[in-house]
């Protein structure tokens, strides 16, 4: 699931942004320094391959609908770590630019919660598990546990992303609980497909699979990488929830007496709410945005009548204004394109 | 006598899976003359091909010269700027973003002057007719369109030799006849594995028939082509348009 | 990704190749201004409607100066919109507080949220499309190497960009190839599946090492070189510079309120 722009403070995406900017410098100069020169035609190629196989459907066993490769754990498979890290960037850089997939801002986040934690916390696993025994009863199991637990991290990932940006109200409780298991099936069938090919593979070609695309990832590097990409959010999480402690949550409840508000709906959500509280690690935390934020909040009870008409005249003056001056630029005559 | 453009001394080759591809080829090949290598699918053309422009020389048996170069693996850039390999699939050889970047990636990578890697590009493509699409992505130009900015690429290297793989393949009538008139026109040697029997008859002047990694014929076009027993034993045509062509038939 | 996909790019491709004043910019400039212009967007309070419209002007303006359909960008961002529409949506259930009439109409703080992501979606979206159809895939990829990008990084993705339609070209003919054989739906069992798409991986492998031939014999030592880009003149300056400065100056004053606060005044 792709994180989107629109749900994203600009603090997360920067944060993220520079971790998945950091990690794409470190695995860049990794394939430089194995100086393995055919090796950047193979990503290329392997990145679009990943975008056609997605083309290729098949029926999900037990189930009316069918799946496709999304080839996370593939590439990391086929290429190692470092290059496969780098191709699945492309890749979610090529559909925010083009599909609006996700979007700019919430690219960084895309790459980690969909590259970084496949690559370099589920393809250890698988590995640790086949110990190269590809095509084997062990490798298929290896690879849907191994593609389930990137899945769900990665969605795990997109839950705190936004709950931490504040933007979307939704409580991370229940978020998480919408998410999981959606992505539990989306890695099941992610799994499954690609231990069917790797398999397929490994009987046509084995020597594909057996040279060792690199030296192999040593784990360390990898748990100390992870420790401080843990602490740096970590520490934006932190910062966000000292900047704001109680959030909306507790404002909506002092304003409007609370539960008697909302009807039925309420209803659900005091029974997310309670469940969360059961189930979620973090307490139904009001990560809210920035200061900018606190004072608009603080402000808003304030604002006279006055100010919220302008506001809306003025808006829908300038949006006029936009649409009068896109047409006029379009009136210009056409110049020849060469 | 000159020193001959290419000349391969009894060439063996074996696949690392085992498949012996080419067994003690030699022939060679004087400045400025076209020759075509014929032979069925597999009898190992592309294999010769790329032994001849530098590739494939870890596992290899024999000598290849290009001039007074012999290839080998200090020898292998020079020899690689020395001979330019046009590929069977242009889509292969043409994997820049735009056509200009392609046809000045060899230029470009011999540590050439901009303006001289200006010039090259420039000129290779007019060589070919293709200076309209210059800034156009590969992937939106036609089979031979594509083909004559292969040929470009390599152009623009300013070789001495021009290897080509079936340079024929997937074109269609207009876009070969053009494929012709160009490589006629060329003063480079020029070796040419082709399927195109009237390609080979229009553009070479002589003949190698090779077969299971052997060469079983070299000489004259004309006489070659029109030996029918020989032309079948190694799975051929013997050509329409030479009949012809020769006075004896 | 579907068959609709692949035209999208095609479609995208040619629009970046056509020649307008905003393909004309370097690409860094249209980067630059483009990352800051969603920053600022973002930045923004989440109950923030007013203010972010004045910022409109400037994705319409470069959609309008390139000459890209204005449908086309609509059509774009309505397939992408599921996601944060959906999210949004939830705000209005969540976030009761009633916090502005509009007549008779009251609007709960979640709707106004809501509204605010779906202006924010809107903005940011059009703006990254807007730069990639005013700029083409290639000059991006270009200047974005020049930015700083790892080179590594920025070749094989411009190599990702160049066999796209290839290797889509070539699973496109497995998949005739299936239908023509079997009769029914084109779900493929796993089996059959896996060795399709293995197949498709072992033809793509294939291809990358005639293109790593390709490419070594033609001199390549392990450093892709690119021709000499043009550099920066004094049109990207101002475009960078006028976009920064109105940029920054509707982050910093809402706009609307302002031009809405002057005509009442003006009014009275
Ligand atoms: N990469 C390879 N690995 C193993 N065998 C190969 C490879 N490429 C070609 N061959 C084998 O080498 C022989 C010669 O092939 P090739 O030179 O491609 O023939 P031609 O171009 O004349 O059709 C064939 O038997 C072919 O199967
Ligand atoms: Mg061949």
């Amino acid at each position: 699931m792709h994180m989107a722009d629109a749900l994203l403070s600009p603090a997360v995406g920067g944060t993220l942004w520079a971790v998945s900017g950091g990690l794409i410098a470190f695995c860049a100069r990794k394939v430089k320094q194995t100086m393995q020169d055919h090796l950047v035609p193979l990503m290329g190629v392997m990145g679009a391959f990943v975008f056609a196989g997605q083309m290729i459907n098949f029926s999900i066993p037990g189930t009316g609908s069918s799946g496709h490769l999304c080839g996370g754990l593939m590439l990391a498979i086929l290429l190692g770590p470092w290059a496969a890290f780098l191709v699945i960037a492309s890749i979610l850089t090529i559909q925010s630019l083009f599909f609006a997939d996700g979007g700019v801002l919430a690219l960084g986040c895309n790459i980690f919660n969909m590259g970084f934690l496949p690559v370099f916390v589920a393809y250890p696993l698988y590995k640790l598990i086949t110990k190269g025994r590809h095509g084997s009863p062990l490798a298929w199991a290896a690879s849907i546990v191994s593609a389930v637990i990137g899945l769900v991290l990665g969605a795990f990932g997109v839950v705190l992303e936004t709950t931490a940006s504040g933007i979307s109200e939704l409580p991370f409780g229940s978020f998480v609980l919408v998410m999981l298991p959606i992505h539990l099936a989306i890695g099941l069938v992610e799994g499954l497909a690609t231990a069917t090919v790797v398999s397929f593979v490994f009987r046509a070609r084995p020597e594909i699979l057996q040279a060792e695309p690199e030296a192999g990832i040593r784990i360390r590097p990898i748990l100390v990488g992870l420790a401080v990409a843990a602490l740096v959010i970590g520490g934006a999480f932190s910062w966000f929830a000292s900047t704001h402690p109680d959030g909306l949550e507790w404002s909506v409840v002092r304003v409007s007496g609370s539960e008697e508000v909302a009807g039925s709906n309420a209803e659900i959500h005091q029974h997310l709410a309670g469940f969360q509280r059961k189930v979620a690690f973090l307490p139904d935390y009001g990560f809210k945005a920035g200061e900018a934020e606190e004072e608009a909040c603080d402000a808003w009870p304030s604002v006279s009548a006055g100010a919220t008409v302008s506001g809306l005249v003025g808006g829908s003056l300038t949006l006029g204004l936009v649409v009068l001056t896109g047409l006029a630029l379009r009136l210009r005559p056409v110049r020849q394109a060469k | 006598m000159s020193i001959p453009a290419v000349a391969v001394y009894d060439l063996s080759y074996a696949y690392p899976d085992g498949t012996e591809a080419l067994r003690g080829i030699t022939f060679t090949v004087e400045p400025g003359l076209a020759v075509a290598l014929v032979g069925a699918n597999g009898a190992g053309k592309s294999t010769l091909l790329q032994h001849l422009n530098g590739g494939l020389f870890n596992a290899r048996q024999g000598e290849v010269r290009i001039g007074e170069t012999v290839v080998s693996r200090k020898s292998v850039s020079l020899v690689r700027h020395a001979v330019g390999m046009v590929f069977q699939d242009s889509d292969d050889q043409l994997f820049m973003p735009t056509v200009a970047e392609d046809v000045a990636f060899g230029p470009l990578n011999a540590g050439l002057s901009s303006e001289e890697v200006e010039r090259r590009v420039e000129s290779a493509l007019e060589r070919v007719g293709m200076t309209q699409v210059r800034e156009r992505p590969p992937y939106r130009l036609s089979a031979g369109e594509k083909r004559a900015v292969a040929i470009a690429s390599v152009l623009a290297m300013e070789p001495e030799v021009l290897v080509m793989d079936e340079p024929s393949a997937n074109l269609d009538p207009r876009a070969r006849r053009r494929l012709i008139e160009l490589l006629r026109s060329f003063g480079h040697t020029r070796i040419i594995a082709t399927h195109d029997l009237e390609l080979a008859v229009e553009v070479c002047s002589r003949v190698i028939v090779l077969d299971e990694g052997r060469v079983v014929a070299d000489g004259p076009m004309v006489g070659i082509l029109n030996d029918e027993a020989l032309m079948e034993e190694h799975g051929l045509e013997r050509p329409h348009i030479l009949r012809h062509m020769h006075p004896h038939t | 990704m579907r068959l609709a996909d692949w035209t999208e790019i095609g479609r995208m491709d040619e629009l970046g190749r056509m020649d307008s004043p905003v393909h004309r910019l370097d690409p860094r400039a249209k980067v630059l201004v483009s990352l800051v212009f969603i920053v600022l967007v973002m930045s923004f309070p989440r109950y923030e409607i007013s203010a972010l419209v004045p910022f409109l002007f400037y994705p319409v303006g470069l959609i309008a100066l390139a000459r890209i359909p204005m449908r086309h960008i609509m059509k774009k961002m309505l397939i992408a919109a599921p996601f944060a529409l959906l999210i949004g949506l939830v705000n209005p259930l969540f976030d009761r507080q009633p916090m502005c009439s509009v007549g008779p109409l009251e609007l709960s703080g979640g709707w106004v949220s809501f509204i605010s992501i779906l202006f924010r979606f809107v903005l940011t979206v059009s703006a990254a499309l807007a730069l990639v159809a005013g700029t083409g895939m290639y000059r991006l990829g270009a200047g974005l190497e020049r930015l700083g990008l790892p080179r590594v990084f920025a070749m094989q993705l411009l190599f990702l960009y160049r066999y796209l339609f290839v290797i889509s070209d070539e699973a496109a003919r497995i998949m005739r190839g299936v239908r023509l054989r079997s009769v029914g739906s084109g779900a493929l069992g796993l089996r059959v599946y896996g060795s399709l798409v293995g197949q498709l991986l072992l033809r793509s492998m294939d291809r990358a090492d005639r293109i790593y031939q390709a490419m070594v014999a033609r001199g390549f030592d392990g450093e892709i070189r690119l021709l000499q880009q043009s550099v920066p003149g004094w049109c990207d300056a101002v475009f960078a510079g006028c976009s920064l400065i109105l940029l920054g100056a509707a982050r910093v004053w809402n706009l609307s309120d302002l031009l809405g606060i002057w005509l009442a005044g003006g009014v009275s």
